[in-house]
């Protein structure tokens, strides 16, 4: 079932019900495609999350379901996976909430004299 | 742990997995566990969350599934039906013998056990026999 639109326009927020790990790795894939381990990498050091192999297989299935990433011939035994356009727009959708969000929480923390 | 019970341990947690899992992400899923194990993460967390991720391909709702949980579905019913059914027949006949007579008994009064009429004995069955509440008060 894809979601994403093949334009790479925007849309609603379909990450906002994917969870945390789906939203980490196309961030990931946002600079270039990679294999499982290399995600798995670069998360780490991005988010300082590690993300355990079973739940990054999950985020890819989901991901790859809903036309939001591609994978790519396999290199070794290796399958790199790529974004797709409505990948980037849905992160792009995701990222602008995240900060209407961040910037109305700050706003209430600053009213509030917290 | 050494390397080859690691690997047995890896391999029998992806072995939860379905088979359609297995054949697209099998030797990748087994090979990222090794350099995830080269690197020093231990290899019962690897196992633990493959086996969660087992767990939620199995149960994730996939369009191809559907077909099958109805059918499972539908014979879990059936059985239910069927038990509750077999459970009920005995006390079937009673209940629409006293279903008869309620209209006939709304003010008992006391006296005898009356036998309730229309209801034979089978034969070759133990030979039922209904009364009537004798107890005074309206039932």
């Amino acid at each position: 079932m894809a979601v994403g639109r093949r334009d790479g326009r925007a849309g609603p927020d379909v990450l906002r019900r994917v969870g945390e790990a789906s939203v980490l790795v196309l961030i990931s894939l946002a600079d270039g495609p990679k294999h499982g381990y290399a995600l798995i990498q670069d998360i780490k050091e991005l988010a300082g999350v590690e993300l355990g192999p079973g739940t990054l297989y999950g985020a890819l299935d989901r991901l790859e379901r809903l036309g939001l990433i591609e994978s790519l011939p396999a290199d070794d035994r290796r399958h790199p996976y790529r974004i797709t356009a409505p990948g980037a727009a849905a992160l792009r959708v995701h990222l602008d909430s995240l900060e209407r969000l961040s910037a109305a929480g700050r706003l209430r923390l600053r009213l509030g004299g917290i | 742990m050494d390397e080859p019970q690691a690997t047995r341990l890896v391999e029998t947690a992806l072995r939860c997995y379905p088979a359609r899992w297995r054949r697209r992400h099998g030797e990748e899923a087994a090979e990222l566990a090794a350099l995830l194990i080269r690197d020093g993460t231990p290899a019962a967390s690897i196992a633990w969350s493959y086996l969660v991720g087992a767990a939620r391909e199995w149960l994730a709702p996939r369009p191809g599934r559907r077909l099958s949980t109805v059918a499972c579905a539908l014979l879990v019913a059936a059985c239910s039906l069927g038990v509750s059914a077999g459970l009920l027949a005995p006390a079937a006949p009673a209940r629409a013998a006293s279903a008869g007579q309620a209209h006939a008994s709304a003010h008992c009064r006391p006296g005898l056990p009356v036998p309730v009429p229309g209801v034979v004995p089978a034969l070759g069955r133990p030979q039922v026999i209904i009364w009537e509440a004798v107890h005074g008060r309206s039932c």
